[in-house]
């Protein structure tokens, strides 16, 4: 048995599953006093589950939990937060209306006396937040609204949530996810500050270079099964990678050449602002030829969802053009565009890319239902829609429990992004556009859309693919774009680059 | 607690209730059902008996004899003074329906009858204009102003993202005065200080007429009503547009995805919300009511949300709903006479229907998860069997 | 002069009981939930207060003023008890609030009309339609009363009028100066930062619905007896949704909202003023009725940018949902 003593947090044997899956198997470990402890994993692979049970949102099915060495049923937040643990999440959970010292003490008001009546004491706690804030480096002003200020600031503020209710055990959740290459220096210069004053942290992440560069212990996870605990230092990147991926998902995708014909897609100097007006994509070129897959990387918020969205006609453009086969579209409807020949699998399958509500006959037909067969001088044809939505059905593979009159909202994620990849691919366009086609989705559903996306590509479609995953990328694409704070940085043959120069341009870091 | 066994009563309503695709119309049902057991709670309280009141109900409506009829009356005459008074009551209710299927919520129904109500008594009510000419012109001109001031909330949302519940709102009031002021400084009735009655020639309503030796009110408006029915059934069962209204409804996001032009389709929808609505108003102060009342909003409008919520926002639906309503509330008349309740049980019975027809997501989420209980104490049970 | 003095006195009078409404609208939805039901909110205050008046007025003398304080507290109380059923419905029951609030009016006056005729007819043995109450003293300060032209602010005043100040005084300090009023505002925003924060959102917004009623309900009997004097079906004259237009024009907080009600009121006794100067017909004074909601939606087009709902206004709470 090893020394428990050492450790302030420690969980054993912690099963918890979901319907359908095991989403933490017989996990055990401990973390030391004062360490940064990371948690690495693909998306999917049990490490936030495991962590939100440790911050009382949910409760482990079997095993237990020992805080200081004493166990503890932890059965909410709140009760976390008593045993001094504090979680950063992904999404921030700040009032967007309220000054920074305001949300940072929501819930634990300190309170004055003015004249009569007890009133909540801002000013002190401006102080407090001041203060705390110097103490850690987190240059904040404490007066600041949330609406305000971005989303590093809105970070730390997160962090100095935690700290102000004097945590000792700080999880964070992803938290370079959503933040520029300075920000995530600025952030682990942060953590390192944290671990100094002694402070325990636990990072989850899938990103090993963060890793490297901060972590001291780190465990890895994958498909629920705790693989290995790694001492940081010690052990070569390389290795990490392989234990997290797992030697068994190295699959082989057969690949052929690409055969480039006329383009398809033109793109110049195309820039999109947000509600702000800030321009989120700065004056983009390129261009897609048939047969090719010109793949976007970059880190999540630079751009690359509005450049699929410009191109599919879901967002203005405020500069620049866009054009299909030669003809421009930088201005035409969705329709349009739909007629002339583009598909698009959008980031968010349920928001986005169904209507949950409707059947799956429905959503199969929702590009084309204005169009003979479906549809003749404004009526609609019901058997055309059932006899389209039976053939995709079929052939492309659709598991529901009512077939064509299963309502999508009860279908699984992996069926429902099946179901929007056939309506997709069945239009014929000469451009499909995919983004982030495999989030979320297991490995088996992964392997499969890549085969399809590569099966297009030899058809002779033109494929613009945004993805996060930098291993989808570099496995599909022949040609790669890297955006960086809304520009294309690189553009370049897929073979011409490694994966860590891709990386490297992801980051903003090598400029030309 | 797991081992408890389920009442078989409980059980019984459980899967009749479980059924996710009969709730749209067991879910009413049971909304109905609970309110007429509050109501008769409340009969009992006083004195009376229940079932004799429901009944008198079915009588003042002219859906079950009455004991004695005055001379050139009888059942017919009271059905079809109840028909007269649903005709208004089915359109609005639709007027809402479509606004609803498209995710928008019409709360100026009233505002849109009242304004439809009085162009048309101004420029057609009172003109010496033949009945065959009348008529028509009576259901266009309000089908017109419904529409047009109904889409100009349409526009609102559209233009400027105004919220269509607050500018409807806005829009109610301000033709619930103007219609107040032009009939006070123009067409006040010394006696009733209500607008002046349109001519018999505009009257969507053949009122007091003597059929087969019976007195009775026909409202021709019932025809257009049944007929609006079935015309939005088609629209969003077998049209294009129809299909494109509900898919704005269901998830904006993904119609303006599919290349539905969501901002047109917002302002046509309420176009034809508000055409519905004039009808409905036509129908109301040109046939049921034959004037107009000053200083009041008139609370079909409301009526007519809780009654597409009861009808599910389903063509068929409302027509059922919005029967049974019309019915409560005529039927009320006789029913305080014979019975000796007032008459505003009706309104009161009425408005629990619609409060427990609110619930309905609550009775969803309840059944679901008592259903649930059931079923995990039946398998538990089971494999307990089993070994 | 005398006009004046009157458009003040009865712009004062109207305001005010508008404005504590327009404040249980804010609380409500700052919280998050819409709140459409005002208006059958202050009918049924406006009906328990009455109700209460007309039982107890026996105990005290024809000329007591005990009974219209009294009214005033059952007027909150009754309006509390019954923005519960809002309140189940659309923090428990998870029901669209719109339709509720929609619901909840209809019910209102349907209950209310039942409730009087009833009662009179059963337990007063008179059959009528309303409760009709004493009438309110009406007092005027003494030496700010004589100032010029604005005197007439501390002229003839309405006891209701400075209970009101009072108790929007402490609905103000309540909102924006107590932990309560701070989580209630969160929750209108992001009831997930709430949540985070340890503090349950359905009770903060129950709570919520339920000070909402109470306010709506003292504005009710107010206007019961400055308008007529009696509880009757005619207290559903729309003010109720006419409070909401002056939370919306004052962007949702109580100071720009007192001036929002404050246009609507005397914009009101203006065109009552103005009718009778200008020697217009009686008629003449519902066109200015028409003003305020005419101002507001104005404001609405004008100013869309700048008038901002509470973030998270109508949007079911589900705990699950991240």
């Amino acid at each position: 048995m090893e020394n428990h003593e050492e450790y302030i947090v420690e969980m054993r044997h912690i099963t918890k599953r979901f319907p359908g899956i095991v989403a933490n198997d017989d996990i055990s470990l401990g973390i030391k006093k004062g360490e940064i402890f990371a948690l690495l994993g693909e998306n999917g692979a049990g490490k936030s589950t495991l962590m939100s049970m440790l911050f009382g949102m949910y409760e482990p099915d079997e095993g237990e939990i020992y805080i200081r060495g004493k166990k503890e049923h932890i059965t909410s937040p709140n009760q976390a937060t008593k045993l001094n643990i504090g979680m950063v999440h992904q999404h921030f959970k700040l009032v967007s209306n309220y000054t920074i010292a305001e949300n940072i003490i929501l819930g634990i008001e300190p309170m004055r006396r003015a004249g009569l009546f007890p009133v909540v004491d801002i000013k002190s706690t401006n102080k407090k937040v001041a203060e705390l804030s110097r103490q850690y480096g987190l240059e904040v002003d404490p007066t600041a609204k949330i609406e305000d200020i971005n989303v590093s600031i809105q970070q730390r503020v997160e962090i100095l949530k935690m700290l102000y209710r004097e945590a000792e055990i700080l999880i964070f959740d992803e938290p370079t996810a959503v933040l520029t290459p300075q920000e995530i220096d600025f952030l682990l210069k942060i953590i390192r500050g944290l671990r100094e004053q002694g402070k325990t942290i636990i990072l989850i992440t899938h990103k090993l270079e963060e890793i490297k560069q901060v972590a001291d212990r780190c465990a890895i996870l994958n498909r629920g099964k705790l693989v290995d605990i790694l001492d940081v230092a010690s052990t070569p990147t390389q290795i990490m990678a392989n234990l997290m991926v797992g030697r068994e998902v190295e699959m082989a995708l057969e690949k052929s050449k690409p055969h480039f014909e006329q383009e398809v897609l033109k793109v110049q100097h195309l820039t999109v602002k947000n509600r702000d007006g800030f321009p989120v994509v700065k004056d983009v070129s390129f261009s897609i030829h048939a047969g090719e897959i010109f793949a976007i990387a970059g880190v999540s918020g630079n751009g690359q969802t509005e450049i699929a969205d410009a191109v599919a006609g879901m967002c203005r453009v405020s500069e620049g053009t866009v054009s299909l086969m030669g003809q421009e579209i930088t201005h035409s409807s969705v329709r349009d565009r739909n007629d002339l020949g583009v598909s698009y699998i959008p980031e968010d399958r349920q928001a986005v890319g169904l209507v949950l509500d409707f059947d799956l006959a429905d959503n199969l037909a929702l590009k084309s239902y204005y169009k003979p067969p479906f549809c003749e001088k404004g009526i609609l044809h019901a058997d055309a829609f059932d006899q389209y939505g039976s053939k995709l059905i079929e052939e492309y593979d659709i598991r529901s429990g009512q077939g064509i009159h299963t309502i999508t909202r009860s279908m699984s994620g992996g069926n429902q992004q099946k179901a929007i990849i056939a309506r997709e691919i069945e239009l014929d366009s000469k451009l499909i556009i995919f983004v982030q086609p495999t989030r979320g989705l297991d490995i088996g559903a992964i392997e499969n859309i890549h085969r399809q996306i590569l099966k297009e590509r030899d058809k002779g479609k033109a494929i613009l693919l945004v993805s996060l995953e930098l291993e989808e990328i570099m496995a599909l694409a022949d040609t790669i774009g890297v955006v960086f704070s809304g520009e294309l940085l690189k553009i370049a043959p897929a073979d011409t680059m490694t994966t860590n120069e891709v990386g490297q341009f992801m980051m903003g870091v090598k400029q030309e | 607690m797991k081992n408890k066994k389920t009442n078989p009563f409980l059980r019984r309503f459980l899967s009749i209730m479980g059924d996710e695709k009969r709730q749209k119309i067991t879910i009413p049902i049971l909304a109905i059902l609970l309110s007429l057991l509050a109501g008769a709670v409340v009969y009992l309280i006083m004195g009376k008996n229940p079932l004799k009141a429901y009944l008198s109900f079915l009588q003042g409506a002219g859906l079950f004899p009455k004991g004695n009829y005055a001379a050139k009356r009888s059942m017919v005459t009271d059905l079809m003074s109840m028909l007269n008074a649903w005709t208004p009551m089915l359109l609005a209710s639709l007027s809402v329906a479509v606004a609803m299927r498209s995710g928008l919520f019409n709360i100026g129904v009233s505002g849109q009858m009242m304004l439809a109500g009085l162009v048309a008594t101004v420029t057609i009510g009172y003109s010496p204009l033949p009945a065959v000419l009348a008529k028509p012109l009576v259901v266009l001109v309000a089908v017109l102003v419904g529409a047009a001031a109904s889409a100009l909330i349409g526009f609102l949302k559209y233009k400027w993202n105004i919220n269509e519940v607050v500018s409807a709102i806005m829009f109610n009031y301000i033709i619930r005065y103007t219609v107040s002021f032009s009939i006070k400084s123009f067409i006040a009735d010394p006696i009733s200080r209500q607008s002046r009655a349109v001519g018999p020639a505009a009257r969507l309503s053949l009122m007091d007429t003597e059929i087969g030796g019976l007195k009775m009110d026909i409202p021709l408006g019932l025809i257009l009503a049944l007929v609006s029915v079935f015309l939005v059934r088609f629209l969003f069962q077998k049209m294009k547009l129809g299909f494109e209204f509900r898919t704005i409804g269901a998830n904006p996001r993904a119609a303006k995805y599919a290349g539905i032009h969501v901002g047109r389709n917002l302002i046509l929808t309420m176009t034809f919300s508000g055409a519905l609505a004039g009808l409905a108003g036509a129908t109301y102060f040109l046939g049921y009511y034959g004037s107009i009342q000053p200083d009041t909003l008139i609370s079909t409008g409301f009526d007519a949300i809780a009654v597409c919520i009861l009808g599910n926002s389903n063509p068929l639906g409302i027509l059922l709903a919005s029967f049974l309503i019309t019915v409560i509330d005529k039927g009320g008349i006789y029913m305080s006479s014979t019975v000796g309740v007032r008459q505003e049980i009706g309104a009161l019975i009425t408005a629990l229907i619609l409060l427990f027809a609110a619930c309905g997501a609550f009775f969803r989420y309840f059944i679901a998860a008592r259903r649930q209980q059931m079923l995990d104490a039946d398998h538990a049970e089971k494999k307990e069997a089993e070994v | 002069m005398n006009t004046i003095n009157t458009l003040i006195i009865d712009g004062l009078s109207f305001t005010l009981p508008l404005f504590i409404m327009a404040i249980g609208g804010i609380y409500s939805e700052r919280s998050g939930v819409t709140n459409l039901a005002i208006e059958g909110l202050q009918g049924f205050g406006a009906f328990f207060g009455a109700l209460a008046a007309t039982l107890l007025s026996g105990f005290f003398a024809a000329s007591s003023q005990i009974p219209m304080y009294l009214a005033m507290l059952f007027a909150m109380l009754g309006g509390m008890l019954y923005a519960m059923l809002h309140a189940v419905l659309c923090v428990k029951f998870k029901a669209d609030q719109v339709i509720s609030g929609v619901v909840i009016n209809l019910l209102a006056v349907a209950l209310t009309t039942f409730l009087t005729s009833q009662l009179n007819a059963s337990v007063f043995g008179a059959p009528s339609n309303k409760f009709v109450l004493g009438t309110s003293l009406r007092f005027s300060i003494p030496g700010l009363s004589k100032i010029p032209v604005l005197g007439a602010f501390f002229t003839n005043l309405y006891p209701f009028e400075l209970v009101i100040l009072a108790v929007a005084a402490f609905a103000w300090y309540v909102l924006y100066k107590t932990p309560f009023g701070m989580h209630l505002r969160a929750c209108g925003d992001n009831p997930h930062a709430v949540d985070a924060a340890g503090v349950e959102v359905g009770k903060v917004r129950f709570a919520a619905v339920m000070i909402s009623g109470a306010l709506s309900g003292l504005g009710g009997i107010c206007f019961a007896y400055s308008i007529s004097g009696q509880f009757s079906p005619a207290i559903y004259m729309g003010y109720g949704y006419l409070a909401i237009a002056a939370l919306i024009f004052g962007n949702w907080q109580i100071m720009p909202t007192f001036f929002a009600c404050l246009i609507f009121g005397f914009a009101r006794s203006a065109g009552f003023a103005l009718t009778q100067a200008l020697d217009l017909s009686a008629a003449f004074s519902d066109l200015f009725m028409t003003l305020p909601y005419i101002i507001t939606l104005l404001l609405l087009v004008f100013f869309s940018k700048s008038n901002h709902a509470p973030r998270a206004l109508g949007e079911i709470y589900d705990k699950g949902k991240r």
